[in-house]
C-alpha cells in the first residue's frame, strides 16, 4: 500500500536526497506553509499513500509525522523539524542557516523542492506501480478520494485577499533576505579571506622594497602593447595555463599588483583594459573537464575538448589583448 | 634591549602597510559590493532562471548568439560555477567552444554584476583599485570591460569551435 519516494533538492537548494517510507504509525505529511495543503505536500501524499495534514489548522503528535513540508526563509521552521529528527522539505531555497543550523544535515533536510523533485525511490517501486496500471481504476479512485479530502480540508477557509497579499509580500521579502544572506556569506567566505591574504602580501612587498623591483620589471612590461601580448602568450601556453588557473588566484594577485602600480602612476591608466585580458588568458584552463561535464558533455568530447580550448587560447589570448588595446582608446585621456 | 625593541618595531612596520591596504579595501570596496550583489541577485531570484531557458535554447542555434547571448544569460542568471550547465542546451560538437566562451565571460561580468563571480572579484577589482586611487571614475572601465568581453568570447567560441572540428577529423 505505502510506497517510498526520493526527494531531491531543487536548483538552488541544499541537502538531500531524502528517501522516505510511510509506516502505519508514521504516515502523516505535515504541511506548514501558511494554511492549506501545498501541491508538493499533496504530491508526496499521493505518491506515498500517506495522509496530508494542514499544520496550521490541525495539531498532530510528532510521532505520527513522516515528513514536514515548510516554506521557511531560514530562521525557525527549517531548523525546528530537523531538531525533532523529522524529515524536512523546505520549498524555499535555504541552506544550513538560522539558530538551529547545526541540526540541519543533508540526511534529514532538503530545500528548494518543487513537484518535479519527487520520484519513486527505486526501480522496484516503479515497476510495482507499472504493474498496478492494471488495477488503475481502484488507484484512480484513491487519488480522487485524496483530492476530495483535500478539497474538503481547504474548503471553508479559502484564503482571503489579505492572506494572499501577505504571502506574496512575504515571498518577495524572503528572496531579498536570501540574496542578502548569500552576499554576506560570499563576503565572509571568499572576499574577506582573499583581501586578508593579498593585503598582507602587498604590504610586505611595499614595506620591504621588493615593490621597487616589481615596479622596475613588471611595470614597463605592462605599459607597452608587445609586453602585454608577451604576458598573454606566457599565460596561455598549454602546459602553463592549467597550473595558473585554479580559483583565478594568480590572476587576482597579479591584478592587485598591477592595480598598485597603476595607482602609483607607473602604468598609464588606459592600459588597465588590455592588462585585464593579458593577465587572464588562462581563465578556466584548469576547469575544462569539470565545466564540460556540468554541461553534460560526452567523455569523448571532454577528451578532445580540453586540448582544443588550451590551443585556442594561444590564438585568442593575444587577440583579446589587441582588441582591448584598440578599445581602450579615449579611456582616461 | 634596544636592538630587540627596534627589531620588533620594524617587524610590525612590515605589516602596517598591509593593514592600511586591508582597511581601505574593506571600507572602499565591500559596502558597495554587498549592496550591489544583494540587489542584483534578488532581482534575478525574482525573475527566476526558468524564464530564460527557452530563450537560451533558441539562441544556441546560431553561431553569433551561441557564443554571446547564451553565455551572458548563463553567467548572469546562474553565476559561477552553475553557468556551465547551460551547455546541455548546446549541440555536442559545440560544447567545448561554449565552455570557452562562458568561462571567459566570468571576469568581464564582474565590473557590472559582481554577484556572478563573487569569489574571483579581484582580477577586475585589483586593477580597478589603482584607477580609483588616481581619482578616476570606474564606470567607463567597467562598461568597456563588459563589451570587449562580449567580443572576446565570440572570437574564443568561433576559434575553439574550428580547432575542435579540426581535431575531431
Amino acid at each position: 500500500m505505502y510506497k517510498s519516494v526520493t526527494i531531491k533538492r531543487g536548483k538552488a537548494g541544499w541537502g538531500g536526497p531524502l528517501t522516505i517510507t510511510p509506516t502505519d504509525s508514521r504516515n502523516k505529511i505535515l504541511c506548514v506553509t501558511g494554511g492549506g495543503i501545498h501541491p508538493v505536500a499533496q504530491k508526496i501524499a499521493e505518491m506515498t499513500g500517506g495522509i496530508p495534514v494542514d499544520g496550521f489548522s490541525t495539531g498532530i503528535p510528532d510521532e505520527e509525522v513522516m515528513v514536514a513540508v515548510v516554506n521557511c526563509g531560514g530562521t525557525a521552521r527549517c531548523g525546528v523539524y530537523p531538531k525533532k529528527k523529522i524529515f524536512t522539505v523546505n520549498l524555499t531555497a535555504v541552506g544550513k542557516s538560522g539558530p538551529l543550523a547545526q541540526f540541519m544535515t543533508e540526511d534529514i533536510y532538503v530545500s528548494d523542492v518543487t513537484e518535479d523533485c519527487i520520484t519513486f525511490a527505486d526501480v522496484e517501486a516503479v515497476t510495482a506501480s507499472v504493474k498496478q496500471v492494471e488495477t488503475i481504476a481502484s488507484q484512480a479512485k484513491t487519488k480522487a478520494q485524496a483530492r476530495e479530502e483535500l478539497a474538503k480540508m481547504n474548503a471553508g477557509k479559502k484564503k482571503n485577499i489579505i492572506t494572499r497579499i501577505g504571502i506574496g509580500v512575504g515571498s518577495v521579502v524572503n528572496k531579498f533576505y536570501q540574496a542578502g544572506r548569500e552576499t554576506i556569506d560570499m563576503v565572509i567566505k571568499n572576499i574577506l579571506p582573499f583581501m586578508a591574504f593579498v593585503s598582507m602580501i602587498l604590504g610586505i612587498i611595499s614595506a620591504s622594497g621588493i615593490g621597487n623591483i616589481i615596479a622596475k620589471t613588471l611595470s614597463p612590461l605592462a605599459s607597452t602593447l608587445p609586453g602585454m601580448i608577451g604576458i598573454s602568450i606566457v599565460c596561455a601556453l598549454p602546459f602553463i595555463s592549467p597550473v595558473l588557473g585554479p580559483g583565478a588566484v594568480i590572476a587576482q594577485v597579479v591584478g592587485s599588483l598591477l592595480g598598485v602600480e597603476i595607482g602609483l602612476g607607473h602604468i598609464p591608466p588606459q592600459y588597465a583594459l588590455p592588462a585585464l585580458f593579458a593577465i587572464n588568458a588562462q581563465v578556466g584552463a584548469d576547469f575544462v573537464p569539470v565545466g564540460l561535464s556540468l554541461g553534460e558533455a560526452e567523455p569523448e568530447t571532454i577528451e578532445l575538448g580540453v586540448p582544443a580550448v588550451l590551443y585556442s587560447r594561444l590564438i585568442t589570448g593575444p587577440v583579446a589583448v589587441i582588441i582591448a588595446y584598440i578599445s581602450s582608446m579615449g579611456l582616461y585621456s | 634591549m634596544e636592538i630587540i625593541a627596534a627589531l620588533a618595531n620594524s617587524f610590525i612596520e612590515l605589516f602596517k602597510a598591509g593593514a592600511a591596504t586591508f582597511v581601505s579595501w574593506v571600507t572602499g570596496i565591500i559596502p558597495l559590493v554587498i549592496v550591489l550583489m544583494t540587489a542584483v541577485s534578488a532581482v534575478i531570484k525574482l525573475i527566476g532562471e526558468d524564464k530564460v531557458y527557452s530563450m537560451a535554447k533558441t539562441a544556441t542555434k546560431y553561431t553569433i548568439t551561441r557564443y554571446t547571448i547564451v553565455p551572458i544569460l548563463a553567467v548572469i542568471f546562474l553565476a559561477n560555477p552553475m553557468c556551465y550547465s547551460f551547455g546541455r542546451f548546446v549541440e555536442e560538437k559545440y560544447k567545448p567552444a561554449f565552455y570557452d566562451a562562458t568561462v571567459s565571460f566570468l571576469h568581464p561580468v564582474t565590473g557590472l554584476f559582481p554577484h556572478a563571480n563573487g569569489g574571483e572579484l579581484f582580477v577586475y577589482m585589483g586593477i580597478a583599485t589603482g584607477i580609483s586611487n588616481l581619482g578616476l571614475p570606474l564606470g567607463d572601465l567597467a562598461v568597456r570591460y563588459f563589451f570587449v568581453g562580449i567580443v572576446v568570447i565570440l572570437i574564443r567560441g568561433v576559434v575553439t569551435e574550428k580547432i575542435y572540428t579540426m581535431m575531431k577529423k
